[in-house]
């Protein structure tokens, strides 16, 4: 009688564990996702901002938003809870550095086209929704 | 009940990418851009979502740039782009399939690189 209650506990016991890890896996990954979109808006805030065909380069304005950017980057991959999505993360990164080195080279040479920034914008939507696994 | 008629064959749509490509007159790529076109025609209605988006992103870039809407080092750049977000998805298909999945995009995308010169 008493061992079926001491492993009816352990059985409940474990369940209430489990059930309480996948609570934190589940809000983690929530906080995980809210950092991805954030990192989103920004690279997209940074398109919109530096590539307008006709304005003039403000190499100054530029690289102050490039290190926001690399400072950002960074802290959220320093932050990543779960180690597997480390990579991911690098990746947008690695998509962040080839976005901006293509952005100076075109807009200190006036060479910003209303397509080029829209395509950009398309290629980054499609690597964030790919990293959120949509 | 069917007709028993001589059977309808469906009109094919000539794309603006198929438009421009007719256009390029270098016989030293023919077989290149056939090539192109056969594997482009195959992504295009492949199954799988990300083949069939790469290969729609890629014609409409190669439009963009023979409207000289982007230029060749933004093209460059966006099939550069194409291959980093590919490169996690081939990996992660099945080994019987990663050879498939390659042909359509990665070597899709290289090809597009030599078409590409020959489209300005």
């Amino acid at each position: 009688m008493n061992s079926k209650l001491v492993s009816r506990n352990v059985l409940l016991f474990a369940a209430a564990i489990f059930i309480a890890s996948c609570g934190t896996a589940t809000f983690t990954k929530t906080g995980s996702d809210a950092t991805i979109e954030s990192l989103r808006n920004f690279e997209l805030a940074f398109i919109d901002q530096f590539a307008v065909p006709g304005k003039k380069f403000n190499a100054a304005a530029f690289n102050a938003k490039v290190n926001e950017g690399n400072a950002k980057f960074q802290q959220a991959i320093a932050d990543e809870k779960f180690t597997a999505r480390r990579p991911v993360l690098v990746n947008l990164k690695g998509q962040f550095d080839a976005d901006a080195a293509h952005l100076q080279s075109k807009a200190s040479r006036g060479k910003i086209t209303p397509a080029l920034a829209t395509e950009m914008k398309n290629d980054v939507n499609k690597t964030y929704d790919h990293a959120l696994g949509r | 009940m069917p007709s028993a008629g001589k059977p309808k064959r469906k009109k094919h749509k000539k794309s603006e990418l198929d438009s421009a490509l007719g256009q390029i007159s270098d016989e030293s790529i023919a077989a290149t851009k056939e090539e192109f076109q056969d594997l482009l025609s195959q992504a295009k209605g492949d199954t799988s979502e990300l083949i069939r988006q790469n290969a729609e992103e890629l014609e409409r870039r190669l439009v963009l740039l023979k409207k000289r809407k982007i230029d060749k080092e933004d093209f460059d750049f966006f099939v550069e782009n194409q291959k980093r977000d590919l490169r996690v998805f081939i990996d992660s298909q099945p080994a019987q399939q990663q050879e498939r999945a390659e042909k359509l995009t990665l070597r899709v995308l290289e090809i597009a690189a030599k078409v590409a010169i020959a489209l300005i």
